[in-house]
């Protein structure tokens, strides 16, 4: 082989090698994709109190001695308070729906809309959750955070959540 | 003002549902009838809600036949009754893993048939894995078989793809014929899969292997006839599209992994519509000294009917529905590889089926709906089955659906050559 085909072939391995580092090997330098942070920030054993107001009726979770019960100390079946605070701990919005809606009732926020506060204790407020309606496929739920304006979308887990809570409510009407 | 209008259609709503009661008598209990969009609130505590929204919509509708509770207890034999029975109090499960533990040894048993709870208590923290306990071997009894069937992907203009595979399966675990003399591998079963039609698919093959232990993982090898070369895949991929199907190798039975993977947790007990070809067993024909040939009719589905009402995927022949009671379970893995978060399943309190299932991703979206049908195989009281023969995937996020089973032909065979499970039939399948 010749001095000049050496050279070529030199040419080509190196324009390999550096599509290889900077097409493919090299680590992206660009900033990290942060992380969107779930609804609840703490541990669902830091949560002292749940309320879910709707339609005029309010459902209210106190953990006292590691159970929960409603404001007049009865019970909750089985784990869906639990279940609801796993859940919050872990759900992200999925993205913001509109930043600025003219019209909030578009997603099912009204003034009377469902609300959910999850508080630590001494009424901490942890979480504050307008929660609209299902968006058309059912795959989420708009929802407001307290204090902002975007409408964002929650999955649809949390519908199912609240559902359950609903059913193991110590009785009917527990305001 | 928006309130105002919606406030108004809403009273309408409710005072038109109202007054359409009082139109018709409550859906009779002896009698077949038809829940369709018209008496959609018939049909309210009997279905999961994503499906109701498509029945009000005139996607679905639903043929329910009267079921004599006795008798659908009888499409499982006699037999199988008698060693459920004889199972009370053998068994408990390991805390960490959900693994099935003989009271006895403390161990994994050596080998079980029947259901292993016989009675499931409700307010067990436990319940929700002792229901798939019993799920898993209710349909274990055949100890094997196979058939060959499609899978149709289907949107709203349509199918637009169609496979065609087999399977064949074997057990070692829940066989009705008793315990086989070998298990080298400690197996609880095993099965071979390949996609025959078309051409781009076809050759495509899987071996898995299911370890009857509380915490292998499945060993699953995929092989590629353009590469000639099985390689092993992560047991995760149960949740992955087949085929970028809207089907999931997790939706045979509704469930297909092993009892282990899930957290399971009972929230809830209904009654349910539940789609079989019929309430009452089909005849098995004996075609060699161990197999046995079934029969069962094809379900077309709205794409195969120019004309037909409803979602191009809704089965519009020879289906029907049963009210059956259920368990609600929850299931959820732990594997940062499985696609699915939070599933809700629907089992039948006696017969272990699981008829519907709801898919949220791990993002909390809730996007996937199958429906299970089944059918029965029955010829005395020592034997019987229980097919998976229909999944209705419907990917409610993108409105499209697969269609999965359907076969017209199928067999139970209970004397396999466990050597017929392995990497060479793999490699050989397209030779």
């Amino acid at each position: 082989m010749t001095v000049r085909g050496t050279a070529l072939l030199v040419g080509i391995l190196a324009a390999l090698l550096a599509y290889l580092w900077l097409g493919e090997i090299r680590p992206r330098s660009g900033p990290a994709r942060a992380k969107v942070p779930a609804l609840l920030a703490v541990p669902p054993t830091d949560v002292a109190r749940i309320d879910l107001e709707e339609h005029g009726r309010r459902l209210v979770a106190i953990r006292r001695d590691g159970k929960w019960v409603d404001a007049q100390g009865r019970p909750w079946r089985g784990d869906a308070v639990g279940d609801l605070l796993d859940t919050l701990g872990t759900l992200s919005p999925i993205m913001v729906v509109d930043p600025d809606p003219a019209e909030p009732s578009d997603y099912g926020l009204e003034p009377d809309t469902p609300r959910l506060r999850v508080m630590a204790a001494k009424g901490k407020e942890l979480l504050s959750l307008e929660i609209g309606e299902r968006n058309p496929a059912w795959t989420g739920l708009y929802a407001r955070l307290a204090g902002q304006r975007e409408v964002i979308l929650v999955g649809a887990v949390l519908h199912w959540e609240l559902e359950k809570l609903r059913d193991a409510a110590p009785e009917a009407e527990n305001s | 003002m928006k309130t105002a209008p919606r406030l108004g259609v809403g009273l309408l709503a409710t005072l038109l549902a109202g007054a359409s009661r009082l139109a018709w008598p409550a859906p009779p209990t002896d009698q077949p009838w038809t829940l369709e969009a018209g008496n959609w609130q018939d049909g309210k505590d009997l279905l999961p809600e994503p499906v109701l929204k498509h029945l009000q919509k005139g996607d679905y509708w639903f043929k329910v036949v009267p079921v004599d509770a006795k008798k659908f207890h009888d499409n499982y034999a006699k037999k199988f009754w008698d060693l459920t029975a004889a199972n009370e109090g053998k068994y408990e499960l390991d805390e960490a893993t959900c693994g099935l533990k003989d009271k006895a040894t403390g161990k994994n048993p050596e080998f079980v048939v029947g259901l292993p709870f016989p009675k499931v208590d409700p307010n067990d923290p436990q319940a929700g894995c002792k229901i798939a306990w019993n799920f898993t071997f209710a349909g274990s009894g055949a100890g094997g078989g196979g058939a060959t069937f499609t899978l149709n992907g289907v949107d709203s203009s349509g199918e637009f793809r169609r496979i065609k595979a087999f399977v064949h399966t074997m057990g070692y675990q829940g066989r009705l014929d008793g315990k086989l003399k070998d298990n080298p591998e400690k197996l609880e079963g095993q099965g071979v899969t390949a996609a025959l039609e078309p051409q781009d698919v076809e050759g495509f093959s899987a071996l898995t292997k299911r370890y009857w232990d509380w915490d292998s993982q499945d060993a699953i090898w995929a092989y590629v006839p353009q590469t000639r070369r099985a390689r092993r895949v992560n047991a995760a991929t149960r949740s992955e599209p087949v085929q970028g199907l809207d089907i999931f190798a997790d939706d045979l039975n509704c469930y297909g992994g092993k009892v282990e993977y899930y957290k399971w947790k009972l929230v809830g007990q209904g009654t349910i519509l539940a789609p079989v070809l019929k309430p009452t067993p089909f005849q098995m024909r004996q075609v060699n000294p161990s197999r046995y040939v079934v029969e069962t009719p094809y379900m077309k589905a709205g794409y195969e009917l120019p004309g037909s009402r409803g979602a191009p995927w809704w089965i519009q022949e020879n289906l029907v529905f049963v009210q059956r009671p259920v368990w609600i379970v929850e299931g959820q893995s732990s594997d940062p590889y499985y696609n699915f978060g939070k599933v809700i399943m629907y089992f039948d309190r006696e017969m272990y089926r699981i008829y519907w299932k709801l898919v949220h991703n791990r993002a909390g979206e809730y996007f996937y709906t199958a429906a299970c049908g089944y059918h029965f195989v029955k010829n005395d009281e020592t034997f019987s089955a229980v097919f998976p023969n229909l999944v209705i995937g419907v990917n409610d996020k993108i409105n499209r659906a697969a269609l999965g089973g359907r076969y017209q032909s199928s067999f139970i065979e209970r004397n396999w050559d466990p050597g017929y499970f392995s990497l060479r039939t793999l490699t050989h399948m397209s030779d």
